[in-house]
């Protein structure tokens, strides 16, 4: 059953945006038919979007570029692209060679087809496309990447989401990249709200990667205790192309992130690592969906979650492998720890497989440490709870130790732990 | 023979169940409304409440909608055309006392289960026919013909009889439990299914009880355009232990016919129950036409501490099976068990898992399903794990495997796991492959034909529930899955 769009969204529907003309008045149609999502729509039945229903959001109206990001991530000489409250900053100077960045208001009609028309295509019979509707409604700002063909971009390009600067503000920026024949590059998403405000981010990144050319994606979803996102990846991937995306997510009061990967030619590869560390009572969620369309395709996923407090974490991975596609191996695992009574953790691991001659796999586990491995350090003599910590940090650590970018590999793992660590200080300020 | 001639007998052999007794029958007209409702009630002298309890199940019915989440596509049912009461003339005349013994039983029906292999002479069971020691309930189209070895059940203190008997003689029993684990509104299937339900098994056994020998249902389905509609009730008291067994065949028909039935089971304090389907029914033809849309619930609560439900099926046959026995484990320290293979060849259609709800402390389950693809057919395991805020210590193991034999077929996982307590431990395994070439190539090396070799390599798949079954069961598994997959290979 789907909730009806809440008047102060309707009203908030522009007459212009960024999506060609047609797109976005077919779009502000449906947005309206379609409503928002309840829980009684499948893929919703564990996260409701009552903040956003009743959180009477409106647009930005721009506050300035004087908003820095209080957190610094230890990066060699990025590539900013700063969006304050959905409101994109501009391009930075000194752009490498290889690469494009233009503002979407600027781009042409191809390019800004190109940003409405993801593959997969979203369909108006999914109630989870109702949210990639409202966006392509209402976008105005967004960003495009452009990666010329055999170009290698050594700097990474970040794209800071900095939340919440003014009061009850929504966006749905749009974020385009195309990566060209055997190029390379690196994407990070710097998320962090630099107010006390609640905040609504509806943002979409419609990203294609040409034959033999390689993505890593990084989002950082770092802290807010108000901040609301609904966030949507489309990725499709031609002959030999390589995905790899790392997903840590470390607050939010409620995140909702998704992967639509459509793996379109042989020999291309999907790597999905996620981590989300629910505490409080915040909810993190992550849905993925990986298409192997293309014979001789691959994907290996790996999740996991640590919830604490009355925080819930919430995974949902399928894999659907289509007819034809033969000769693929798809691996997935969705590994959780439930740390409190009050905490919550659902998982749905899906296989949706029509095809033979494949290898596929999922396993989910919660709560589940290793046994041994307790003994083994309770035997040399550390307290149970000091061996437990020990054996929790490392189970977050194992995804961490999946970034490749050292230095940032190394600042996320002091971050985890001195998250982890509050948790004790905290245990022993209750004892 | 030439390899050509072997490949086409192959092809050829169909359903060996696929024949229809012709006996005179009186079925209602088809159509539904409260008139008919209470009819059946009528024709089943059920007394006030039981009419009552219909009703209200059809008037929740009547504001439903049919479920459209299942993995399985068919046109829509017109649950008009159906008729809802079929049962043999002969039996009708015998008024609502059933048969006192089998010579009052039309030969006609004793002659379609002696084909079927079910044997109604309590003689002919010791003789080993089919392994001795199993009680029979036969139920033909809406009514139960007869069951056997009642006296010597009786002696053990255990009841078992058709529904509409229990109704009449132990209406206290069936007021306090029916409807308490599977509510009338519990989904669109079983909503319609109180509402019409015609006969099924009755299971009673008292305190401190083993069951003296196994119980087991036959259903057939024989009328044409009509529906059946059983229910089945099954209750352990403290200490008792049972184990039930069913099986079911339809004639070959052209058009699709609908089985919906509900099967509650209540284990109280240290009981067990062992509750085993081996599932037959017409799947259709090879073009996927006809066959019987198996649409099902069944459930079993573990209500008291320590009490153990173990459910095992083999899913051949139907055209559509949609079904998820699963346990409520209320009692502390209670089990729930799920073992499963269910195999789909041709244009078959199943979308089946269980439900393991944790609400007591120390609870443990175990769900372990195979499931088996040929031709185009759609396998789908839908399974749900649920920890509750109260179940500490619970644990959980989920292995589920599916094996794909062509490439037009499809198999499917949706585990939903959810867990709200942090001393819950859930382990979920899900693989998906084909029989490997290497395999194949060993048997065959060995000598083994190509369908013998590919029988070896699934039975070795299944093994693991197979072993689950009690023993003259599993040797008809074995058989009925080598004739599933009869033609799905080469």
């Amino acid at each position: 059953m789907r909730k009806e769009l809440p008047d102060w969204l309707k009203t908030a529907m522009p007459e212009t945006a960024a999506a060609p003309e047609a797109i976005a008045r077919t779009a502000r149609e449906q947005a309206e038919t379609l409503g928002l999502p309840g829980l009684r729509d499948e893929e919703w039945r564990w996260t409701n979007l009552r903040a956003i229903q009743r959180g009477q959001f409106s647009a930005p109206i721009g506050v300035g570029a004087d908003i820095e990001p209080s957190i610094r991530l230890p990066l060699d000489n990025p590539l900013r692209l700063r969006f304050i409250d959905g409101v994109f900053e501009g391009v930075p100077n000194e752009i490498p060679e290889g690469l494009t960045l233009s503002a979407l208001a600027d781009a042409d009609e191809d390019t800004r087809q190109a940003a409405f028309s993801p593959t997969p295509a979203p369909s108006v019979e999914n109630p989870n496309d109702a949210l990639v509707t409202l966006n392509t409604a209402m976008a105005r700002e967004g960003v495009v990447i452009d990666v010329a063909a055999n170009a290698v971009i050594e700097r990474p390009i970040v794209i800071e989401w900095l939340d919440g600067a003014t009061e009850s503000v929504m966006s749905h920026p749009r974020v385009l990249v195309r990566l060209g024949q055997s190029s390379s590059a690196t994407l990070i998403e710097h998320i962090e709200t630099v107010g006390e405000q609640p905040s609504w981010r509806n943002s979409v990144i419609v990203s294609s990667i040409a034959a033999n050319a390689a993505l890593t994606h990084i989002a950082l979803g770092l802290d807010g205790a108000r901040r609301l996102a609904t966030e949507r990846t489309f990725v499709s991937l031609e002959r030999d192309a390589r995905y790899h995306s790392h997903n840590v997510q470390l607050g939010g009061q409620m995140i909702r992130r998704e992967y639509d990967i459509h793996v379109g030619g042989s020999g291309a590869h999907v790597d999905l690592i996620g981590l989300m560390m629910p505490r409080g009572k915040q909810v993190l969620d992550t849905h993925t969906r990986i298409t192997h369309a293309a014979a001789d395709t691959t994907s290996n996923e790996h999740y996991r979650t640590i919830a604490d407090d009355a925080g819930r974490g919430i995974f949902k991975g399928r894999i659907l492998i289509e007819e034809d596609a033969q000769r693929i191996q798809a691996y997935q695992s969705s590994n959780n720890l439930i740390l409190s009574d009050n905490a919550e953790i659902d998982a749905k691991p899906e296989l949706e497989i029509y095809a033979d001659d494949v290898s596929c796999s999922h396993g989910a586990t919660i709560g589940r440490l290793d046994e041994e491995a307790l003994f083994y350090l309770r035997s040399r003599g550390l307290q149970l709870d000091e061996a437990r910590g020990l054996l929790i940090a490392g189970f977050a650590q194992e995804v961490v130790d999946e970034i490749p970018l050292v230095e940032l590999r190394d600042w996320l793992t002091e971050r985890v732990e001195q998250r982890l660590g509050e948790r004790d200080t905290a245990d022993d300020e209750k004892a | 023979m030439t390899e050509t001639q072997e490949l086409e007998q192959l092809v050829k052999r169909e359903y060996k169940y696929g024949f229809t007794t012709d006996i005179e029958q009186e079925i209602i007209p088809p159509g539904l409304d409260e008139d008919v409702v209470r009819m059946i009630s009528a024709k089943k002298h059920e007394p006030e409440f039981m009419l009552e309890w219909r009703l209200s199940a059809f008037r929740h019915w009547q504001t439903m909608k049919e479920p459209e989440w299942a993995h399985v596509h068919y046109p829509k049912i017109d649950y008009q055309a159906l008729s809802y009461y079929a049962a043999p003339k002969s039996q009708e005349e015998l008024d609502a006392d059933a048969p006192e013994s089998l010579d009052d039983v039309d030969p006609k029906l004793l002659e379609t289960y002696e084909k079927l292999g079910i044997p109604l002479h309590e003689r002919a069971v010791l003789a080993g026919v089919k392994g001795a020691n199993v009680a029979v309930d036969a139920v033909f189209d809406s009514v139960s013909v007869t069951t056997t070895f009642k006296g010597k059940l009786a002696e053990a203190g255990v009841i078992f009889c058709s529904f509409s008997e229990a109704v009449e003689n132990h209406p206290e029993l069936i007021k306090k439990y029916l409807g308490t684990v599977v509510p009338q509104g519990d989904n669109y299937f079983a909503a319609l299914n109180s509402a019409v339900f015609s006969d099924g098994s009755f299971v009673y056994v008292p305190k401190g009880v083993k069951c003296p020998m196994e119980l087991s249902t036959y259903f057939r389905i024989n009328a044409k355009n009509t529906g059946q509609f059983e229910r089945t009730l099954i209750i352990a008291e403290e200490g008792a232990s049972v184990s039930y067994l069913e099986g079911c065949t339809a004639p070959q028909r052209d058009e699709n016919q609908l089985h919906a039935a509900v099967v509650e089971l209540v284990a109280l304090d240290d009981a067990e129950i062992k509750y085993s389907t081996v599932q037959n029914w017409y799947p259709g033809d090879e073009e996927g036409k006809g066959g019987i849309y198996n649409f099902v619930t069944k459930r079993g609560e573990c209500r008291g501490d320590r009490a153990k439900i173990t459910w095992t099926q083999v899913e051949a046959g139907s055209a559509i099976t949609w079904k998820y026995p699963s346990c409520i484990l209320k009692g502390d320290d209670s089990v729930g068990e799920f073992y499963s293979v269910a195999v789909g060849n041709n244009y078959q259609q199943i979308d089946s898992g269980t439900k393991m709800i944790h609400l007591g402390k120390r609870t443990r389950s175990t769900i372990v399903s195979k499931g088996i693809s040929a031709g185009r057919a759609e396998n789908a395991y839908r399974g749900l794990v649920h920890i509750g805020k109260t179940a500490t210590h619970a644990r959980n193991f989920t292995q589920c495997d599916s094996l794909l034999i062509g490439d037009r077929c499809g198999a499917h996982t949706f585990p939903y796991i959810e867990a709200k307590n942090a001393s819950a431990q859930v382990e979920h395994e899900a693989t998906t492959s084909k029989v490997s070439d290497d395999q194949m190539y060993y048997l065959r090396s060995r000598g083994l034909s190509e369908e013998d070799a590919m029988n070896m390599v699934v039975s070795g798949f299944c093994k693991d529930v197979f072993n689950e079954l009690p023993m003259e069961f599993a040797v008809e598994a074995q058989a009925l899955l080598a004739v599933s997959l009869e033609g799905s290979v080469g």
